[in-house]
């Protein structure tokens, strides 16, 4: 035992995968036991907020200020609201309102706003600009107010009894907060979903039942393709017969499309993850039940099988002890398969909207179902897929690396 | 084998996913309107064209096919028109044909005409086919209006007050769903001389009208056919009702502005009738801009997003989740009526109704621990992406957000009884109140010993509704009641809901619509969420899903059509708003826009939009339903 674990973990492939899937499994373990939120908690009121660091905008008012005199701050933040294609767009307006050209200095941006200021009208119809146009100076107006104020901004209250603002405090333009003095700062590494959800954290437990929902579909599918292999390869005859029949009926079926109708018919009432990867699990054991069958029937003609069938030991006890270890490592490996198409599996279920409910757990492929129902696809809210399918090919990946490094292992043809 | 297979299957399900997302890094290439989309569909046989027009001039040898429609003189459409036209057919209202038949508050008219054209943001009816107002006797039991001298038929016969009269006898005869929902209310539609119509309600005891709201709507919600195309269906189809309407009436006589010009399962497409009667100076003097008006039928959603994108829809008429992006991320030339959330005026109030028969929602504490623990502006922010009215701009009553509506009721009355949601420490001082407490210490409360545990749902798919039951059952479980989600197939989902008694289980809490904007509303959409007369009642398309009772509403229903004065209508609105908000046997979730409306200035300009300038203005409703088809007048080219 103890060598053939030191053999295995000599396979660079299988110690590659092995890596991957450790990491992964680390992180769905201890993640939860560090950020504690609930995964579905709403905490975003919109959709699809960017990755980031949200910083209370309520608490950095109240912060301890520090000055910070730079240079260039002035002109970064003129920049992000006027950049050169905004100048060129005030320029195109100011064109066609009548003024002429060579009177427009786009780089003096005093000078560019003043006139901007003077002269833009919004309810002005210019002829052949459309409305989406004429709204897009209009807001482009609206935040270009105030640009090149150098005063800060006050904070007011109203005062309870006569409803008058009354003035609490000034930010001045070169105040700063040290982040670590703002008591709420939220970090949404992969941001938020269609939900409002922090995509990372509903990520990492969807990750947890994914693997769970597989690793059950693994379990049962493996379970009863090594049974009824075993059954059929030993004890042959009509059993065999009545077996390889359902077997082969079952291979003619496409199992995806089984999966599909089974899903169906069970209802959403009734689809918990638990559920899906039960229906997963009995609609893909059968290649393992044929190839364990082929093992078998190579494996009963053998001579410590035969001397142990002129022992007298039963054909329990045939099977476990004379046949199972010398599949063992077959089996170990069709497990890790299934388990990674068990995955995979789930996830295509629930893109096509028959996964598990929604409400109770996240899952990889829910994930996807509902990045693909808001459209974040179409809307470039690439946090909201992107990450989810990173996974979904880490966990599938590793576990066909891990297959491969143990097949190097195991299959002497392999054997380098 | 099972090792390559499982990998390579593996790669075919990531590169597939890959390759749907591929239009998601925005592509400079969709800022240029391109003439690519009228080439979109070569294999179209334009076979069909000349026989769908057999009356039409011979001005129509135009060069274009349906094949490849001229782009400066095509309005492209989305979100209307889903899976292939059935018939031409406006007896019938199995036709799935959204580009040219709805008989709804605003009736859609490109094809067929109604007499009166409803105007949804001025809640006025302004004359098409008829001349000038109707006109109401002396005791409210009759209705008069004219037809206008130069409304013709496409055939170039004359409509007809005769027409009229006879498409309601036909309704009638035939019991289409017309003549069904209105022949309680209208007695007889007669033509006193070829140019009027004389439309007489049903009268009750009281020698009133039992409905002069209906008959009043009736005008401009219902087309008036030729009686010569009528009798010539009626023959085809030897007195059989359902011959009748299921006749695919491809030789159709019609009135309106266009008329059909190619229809298959991949597009729809309208050609303008240059002999329209309309370009006469009694109406509008000129002929609608678009030449052709069509419509590719889109699989989803998200293929009609993709196609308003890309330039190849002018007026989109679906939900596109954050629509601002379009704007403010992509920059594309696209816009909706209004310039901020909620970017259209909302009409109509999808719904969540209690069935009162569910174990505990009999108890009014429960269902206002319920409706008020429900965070509001999450649902208006994640599920509509903010493209409705909150209901802190716009309190919650029974009135949708129009101003018309709003005036109808006296806000300060109500006031006290308006919630905005999210209030889960009131919520549970209600329940706790009403001795409604988890005594078993699992963490529900117990009404009578027994956990309260529901089950809120809406229809699979219908992704903004299940968003906002999904912030429904979070607020349940904040209370302490255990509220689960469950979607069913739609199919499902409305044998179920319109048949009383509901399932004891599985409908506790569900989601149904409730009435836009029209010439009956608000009183029509109260009716239909609070009158007995649809409660516990099976085939129920109407409304009053829950199974709510009270006498009190029912009278104040019955009495509201029949005022005149404002102040009492006013008054009796009021009462009903009190009565709604007191008893909760439903509760608004959102506001939702009578029809979504987003364009594209990519080829097309001058579309209705909020200050446009246009007097009556010009509502929102893709310039095909009511008086919003004005707009088609007004449109022009970006680059002439």
């Amino acid at each position: 035992m103890k060598h053939t674990l030191q053999q295995i973990f000599r396979s660079g492939k299988f110690v590659t995968g092995f890596s991957i899937f450790t990491a992964l499994l680390l992180i769905v373990i201890f993640y939860p036991l560090i950020v504690r939120d609930d995964p579905l908690a709403n905490i975003g009121q919109g959709t699809f907020f960017p990755p980031g660091v949200y910083v209370n905008v309520y608490d950095s008012i109240n912060a301890p200020p520090y000055i910070l005199n730079l240079s260039d701050a002035a002109a970064k933040r003129v920049a992000s609201k006027l950049g050169n294609q905004e100048r060129k767009d005030l320029k195109e307006w100011l064109v066609a309102a009548g003024i002429p050209e060579d009177e427009i200095d786009i780089t003096d941006t005093a000078k560019l706003l003043d006139l901007w200021e003077k002269n833009y009208d919004p309810t002005k119809n210019i002829p052949g600009m459309t409305l989406a146009r004429q709204r897009y100076f209009q807001r482009l107006n609206a935040s270009l107010q105030g640009i090149l104020s150098v005063e800060g901004i006050t904070i007011a209250n109203p005062n309870p009894q006569t409803g008058a603002l009354e003035a609490v405090k000034t930010v001045q333009q070169a105040d700063y907060v040290n982040i670590s003095q703002v008591p709420n700062v939220r970090v949404l590494a992969l941001g938020t979903d269609n939900f409002g959800r922090d995509v990372l954290t509903e990520l990492v437990k969807a990750t947890g039942v994914s693997l769970q929902i597989g690793i059950v579909a693994g379990i049962i599918a493996t379970l009863i393709g090594l049974i009824l292999g075993l059954l059929g390869g030993y004890v042959g005859g009509t059993v065999d017969d009545i077996i390889m029949f359902i077997t082969n009926l079952f291979i003619v079926i496409p199992s995806f499309v089984l999966l599909i109708l089974i899903s169906f018919s069970i209802g959403q009432e009734k689809r918990g993850a638990f559920t899906i990867a039960v229906v997963i699990g009995f609609t893909s054991w059968v290649w393992t039940a044929r190839a364990v069958r082929s093992q078998v029937i190579s494996l009963r003609v053998r001579d410590h099988v035969n001397l142990s069938k002129l022992s007298g030991h039963s054909i329990p006890h045939i099977i476990i002890n004379d046949i199972l270890p010398y599949i063992a490592s077959y089996v170990v490996m069709a497990l890790i398969l299934q388990i990674s198409s068990g995955i995979l599996a789930e996830a295509g279920l629930s893109i096509l909207g028959l996964g598990p409910r929604t409400t109770e757990v996240p899952t990889l492929g829910l994930m996807m179902n509902w990045a693909m129902i808001y459209q974040a696809q179409i809307l470039g809210k690439w946090w909201a897929y992107l990450p989810v399918l990173v996974t979904i090919a880490l966990i599938t990946f590793s576990m066909n690396l891990m297959n491969t490094g143990l097949d190097q292992v195991f299959n002497p043809a392999l054997r380098e | 084998m099972k090792r390559l297979s499982l990998i390579f299957s593996a790669l075919l399900v990531l590169s597939m996913v890959l390759s749907a997302c591929a239009p998601a890094t925005p592509t400079p290439a969709a800022e240029v309107p391109t003439e690519a989309p009228t080439k979109a569909a070569p294999t179209e046989a334009p076979t069909e064209a000349p026989t769908a027009a057999p009356t039409e001039a011979p001005a129509e040898a135009a060069p274009a096919t349906a094949a490849s429609l001229p782009r400066k003189e095509t309005l492209y459409f989305n979100g209307q028109q889903w899976g292939p036209v059935v018939c031409w057919n406006p007896y019938s209202s199995n036709c799935n044909n959204a580009m040219a038949i709805a008989q709804q508050d605003n009736a859609r008219v490109t094809m067929f005409e109604t007499p009166y054209l409803y105007n949804m943001l001025d809640g006025k009816q302004y004359p098409l086919l008829a001349d000038g107002p109707w006109t109401w006797n002396e005791d409210r039991t009759a209705i008069t209006f004219k037809i206008k001298k130069a409304a013709h038929w496409s055939d170039g016969t004359p409509v007809t007050a005769e027409d009229v009269a006879y498409t309601w006898a036909a309704h009638v005869k035939y019991n289409t769903a017309t003549g069904a929902a209105n022949k309680d209310y209208i007695d007889t539609i007669e033509a006193v001389d070829p140019q009027t119509v004389v439309i007489k309600a049903k009268l009750g005891p009281d020698g009133k009208a039992i409905n002069p709201l209906i008959v009043a709507a009736y005008v401009s919600s219902n087309y008036v056919l030729q009686k010569a195309w009528t009798q010539k269906l009626e023959e085809r189809s030897g007195g059989d009702p359902a011959k009748f309407m299921a006749d695919t009436a491809e030789d159709v006589v019609y009135s309106g502005p266009y008329h059909k010009y190619f229809a298959d399962d991949t597009k729809v497409v309208l050609v303008r009738d240059d002999n329209y009667w309309g370009q006469d100076p009694s109406m509008w003097g000129k002929l609608p801009v678009p030449k052709y008006l069509a419509h590719v039928i889109y699989k989803d959603n998200a293929a009609g997003t993709t196609a308003l994108k890309a330039g190849e829809v002018d007026v989109s008429q679906q939900f596109n989740a954050n629509v601002q992006d379009l704007w403010l991320k992509d920059g594309l030339p696209i816009s909706t009526y209004l310039p901020d959330p909620p970017y259209n005026i909302g009409a109509s109030l999808p719904t969540a109704f209690f069935n009162l028969a569910s174990y505990g929602l009999d108890q009014l504490a429960v269902r206002k621990a319920i409706a008020i623990a429900v965070d509001y502006d999450t649902i208006i922010a994640n599920a509509m992406t903010n493209q409705s009215a909150t209901f802190t701009q716009v309190p919650r009553s029974l009135m949708n957000p129009t101003p018309g509506e709003q005036a109808l009721y006296d806000h300060d009355a109500v006031k006290d009884l308006q919630w905005t949601g999210n209030d889960v420490e009131g919520a549970k001082k209600l329940l706790d109140e009403a001795g409604i407490v988890d005594k078993d210490g699992d963490g529900w409360r117990e009404y009578n010993g027994k956990n309260l545990h529901y089950v809120a749902t809406c229809p699979n798919g219908w992704s903004d509704w299940q968003a906002a039951i999904e912030v429904v059952a979070a607020a349940g479980k904040k209370i302490g009641i255990d509220i689960t989600t469950n979607y069913p197939e739609w199919s499902v989902y409305q044998t179920v809901v319109t048949n009383w008694p509901l399932p004891e289980t599985g409908y506790d809490i569900f989601m149904m619509w409730s009435d836009g904007a029209g010439p009956t509303q608000p009183w029509g959409r109260i009716r239909h969420l609070m009158s007995s007369e649809f409660a516990q009642t099976t085939n129920n398309w109407n409304g009053n899903w829950g199974g709510y009772k009270n006498p009190a509403a029912d009278a104040l229903i019955q009495k509201i059509p029949t005022l005149t004065d404002p102040n009492e209508i006013k008054a009796a609105y009021t009462e009903l708003v009190k009565i709604y908000l007191t008893d909760i046997p439903s509760f608004t979730l959102m506001y939702r826009p009578q029809s979504f409306h987003t364009v594209n200035e990519s080829v097309w300009t001058n579309f209705p939009h909020q200050g446009d300038g246009t007097n009556p203005p010009v509502p929102p409703l893709d310039l095909t339903d009511g008086w919003s088809i004005a707009g088609l007048y007004n449109l022009k080219l970006v680059n002439p």
